[in-house]
């Protein structure tokens, strides 16, 4: 059967990627994800039932919950951004003996039965066996669970069907306008609420085991997996001879890095790496939102003056691009790796101009910054403490990654593509440079008082900056140490 | 530029993917690389830019080893597939990028390419197109005209001839034969297209199981009928 047969190459697949294979850490890191994020949302699914019980004691805890059923679906729609489409994935498949509605119908089942439909359920399970098993038994619980998977399935249909469409073309997100804007209205027109009712009356629907409920959720996911079915058929033959940039309308020549030589060429080659390709570019405006995100935070002062997660979100505004890029340093030259390796010295200029670049980027959090720091929400002396010590002794723990990252980073794939290659080293790396530059904050302020810290982390800063050439000279040496080794693991994983 | 390939040899677990004793491709010719596949052609070229590690024995360009010294990439030109060419650069960009490394201002790397239009068909140049979209055929070119910018006196093509037109196969071959007359650079080419290597090369090395077979002097056209038997005999 086509479906078991389709089953079985991409297991094939998943199992023998090279990125995988060889890469147990990346194995034991998702299984340790998965497994973090189920006890988070069982630990949320128990604090919630009994919040809603003590807060609202007028109301069974899950009707105050089904009343913001909307809020799960919002979040399931937007994270299922991340993940690829059927139509991206049948290519492989049209060339064979096999009719593409067949393979269409296939992969639009396997999204249906896809095991992240289930996750919601590690939340919403144990909330309803404290909530409704009281008055409905474990009966109640299951009728529940098989809705909300339902209404999961249905959301799932409805967020690729938009992502199948943004694909052609971007303006296809206003369709979410016109959608989310209704139902907005028909919640907050004044004294209507007819969207918490619907969904809090479609919850009960559940646990009652109401077939009206159960057959509405079920015509609503047949006709929008129908649409989805049409669509994506006839967006196939678009698919398959997509290009993405086809004619660029402005080529920017970053004239100002000609003064610089070689390393203003790489810090161009660098500007043009992070803003042509879609992993990068996506990336960086997500990355620039959270730190937009978290200096509102710290303007706001929501945590409070003097709280470990001000001092967190603020190393975070400054270190987040470094991540990003350094954290990939070699993986993404690894695409174009024995172009660079023909050419002398490349290799130390490249990383010189991707250190400078890093440095300039610092300018934008610090601007933004400043918005705490006028309000007072933020010490001047703490966000340059940050910024100085991100600018050394992080950025040069990040740079070490450029002698032991030896797999190739895809450019253009999204961000859950199957063939993301964090090693150990980068996932060891990333943890410390978010976390020990806090410990050394909080060491040092034990000592001195917070304005001698941050002065102390300054002058550290400042050291490893001066020092750059010397550092980064002797990673280059220990790169070619071991080029042969890194650039055979680059080919393998291209 | 001669080179010299001292005892080299390369494995791959059990499979000996190369295994040379003592070889010296002369300075100043056109030199022919043939071989079914797996012969070890790439991998030849790979040890010969210091882009594998080799097992045993060295190469040395000219008097450098490769393995320890950078100097001989300042006169070594090569393209041997698209893991050379950086895709999110239009080919002007990556002309220039390739330009600034060999110490080339924009105006020379402009002068250079000049004489290269007619192989570039006007598909190349001028188009605001990223190389990851140009036809493959364009793509062998941006990389073979990238490796002739810094005029190099050793120039080293893996299958230049791949994904080319027959016209854009006609052009290239015109436009090693100019290099190599106004030059005098070695130029090592590889290709399956015997027709092509015999036009171009004045010696011809036949590799079968990573160890050179035949060595031949391209004289009156020999060359051509003993690959030609050679090619029949193994089918």
């Amino acid at each position: 059967m086509l479906f078991f047969d389709i089953r079985k190459l991409q297991k094939l697949d998943a199992k023998r990627s090279p990125m995988f294979e060889k890469n147990r850490f990346a194995k034991l890191l998702t299984y340790f994800m998965v497994a973090f994020w189920a006890a988070y949302l069982i630990f949320f699914g128990v604090v919630l039932s009994f919040a809603f019980m003590e807060g609202c004691p007028n109301m069974e805890p899950y009707h105050v919950l089904n009343q913001g059923l909307i809020i799960f679906l919002i979040l399931d729609f937007l994270i299922r951004f991340l993940f690829p489409t059927p139509i991206q994935a049948i290519k492989p498949f049209m060339l064979l003996p096999v009719p593409k509605r067949k393979v269409m119908s296939v992969f639009l089942i396997q999204s249906g039965l896809s095991g992240f439909n289930f996750f919601w359920l590690f939340f919403f399970v144990p909330f309803g066996l404290i909530t409704i098993t009281r008055f409905y038994g474990l009966t109640g619980v299951l009728g529940y669970s098989i809705g909300i998977w339902l209404l999961m399935v249905f959301n799932s249909y409805w967020s690729m069907l938009i992502k199948v469409l943004v694909r052609q073309k971007f303006l296809y997100i206003l369709l979410i306008i016109p959608v989310y804007g209704a139902l907005t209205l028909i919640e907050f027109l004044p004294e209507t609420g007819w969207l918490s009712t619907f969904t809090m009356n479609l919850g009960e629907g559940f646990i009652l085991w109401n077939p009206a409920a159960f057959i509405g959720i079920l015509i609503a996911i047949l006709i929008m997996g129908y649409i989805n079915y049409q669509i994506q058929l006839r967006l196939i033959y678009n698919e398959l001879s997509r290009k993405d940039d086809l004619n660029i309308s402005h080529i920017s020549s970053y004239s100002f890095f000609d003064r610089y030589g070689n390393v203003g060429e790489y810090m161009r080659l660098e500007l043009k790496m992070m803003f042509r390709n879609k992993t990068p570019k996506s990336q960086f405006w997500m990355l620039l939102v959270c730190v937009c995100m978290f200096v509102a935070f710290l303007s706001f002062d929501i945590y409070g003056e003097g709280s470990f997660m001000n001092d967190f979100m603020c190393l975070y505004c400054y270190i987040v691009f470094g991540i990003m890029t350094l954290s990939q340093v070699m993986a993404i030259e690894g695409n174009y790796i024995n172009g660079l390796m023909v050419r002398r010295e490349t290799i130390f200029n490249m990383l010189r101009a991707k250190y400078y670049l890093q440095c300039i980027f610092l300018v934008l959090p610090f601007v933004l910054c400043l918005i705490p720091v006028f309000l007072g929400k933020l010490p001047l002396l703490m966000s340059l403490g940050y910024l100085f010590f991100a600018m050394g002794p992080v950025f040069a723990c990040m740079l070490q990654l450029a002698v032991y990252n030896d797999k190739t980073m895809p450019l253009n794939v999204g961000l859950m593509g199957k063939r993301q290659n964090n090693n150990k080293y980068q996932s060891m790396i990333t943890i410390a440079a978010m976390f020990i530059p806090l410990v050394i904050n909080r060491i040092l302020t034990g000592i001195f008082d917070q304005e001698t810290a941050s002065i102390v982390m300054i002058v550290m800063g400042l050291a490893v900056f001066f020092t750059h050439r010397f550092w980064i000279y002797n990673i280059y040496q220990r790169f070619m140490k071991r080029r042969y080794q890194n650039m055979e693991n680059f080919r393998n994983t291209r | 530029m001669e080179i010299k390939i001292e005892q080299l040899k390369k494995c791959y677990g059990s499979h000996v993917a190369l295994d040379i004793d003592n070889y010296t491709i002369p300075e100043g010719k056109i030199v022919g690389l043939v071989g079914n596949n797996g012969a070890g052609k790439t991998t030849l070229f790979r040890l010969i830019l210091d882009l594998l590690k080799a097992d045993q024995g060295n190469v040395c360009i000219g008097d450098i080893n490769v393995a320890e010294s950078e100097k001989w990439k300042d006169y070594t030109g090569a393209y041997m597939d698209e893991s050379f060419l950086i895709d999110y650069l239009t080919p002007e960009e990556y002309f220039y990028f390739v330009g600034k490394m060999c110490g080339l201002d924009k105006a020379t790397v402009e002068e250079r390419t000049a004489p290269y239009e007619r192989f570039m068909n006007g598909e190349i140049l001028g188009q605001k197109k990223l190389i990851r979209n140009l036809s493959a055929g364009n793509k062998q070119k941006v990389g073979i005209v990238a490796a002739l910018l810094n005029h190099p006196q050793l120039l080293i093509l893996d299958e230049p001839f791949n994904f080319l037109d027959p016209s854009s196969q006609s052009a290239l071959k015109h436009l090693l034969r100019n290099y190599h007359e106004q030059t005098q650079a070695t130029i090592l080419v590889s290709s399956h297209n015997l027709n092509h290597t015999v036009d171009i090369s004045s010696k011809i090395i036949l590799l079968e199981h990573g160890k050179i077979a035949r060595d031949i002097e391209n004289v009156d056209g020999n060359a051509e009928m003993e690959l030609e038997t050679y090619f029949e005999i193994n089918d």
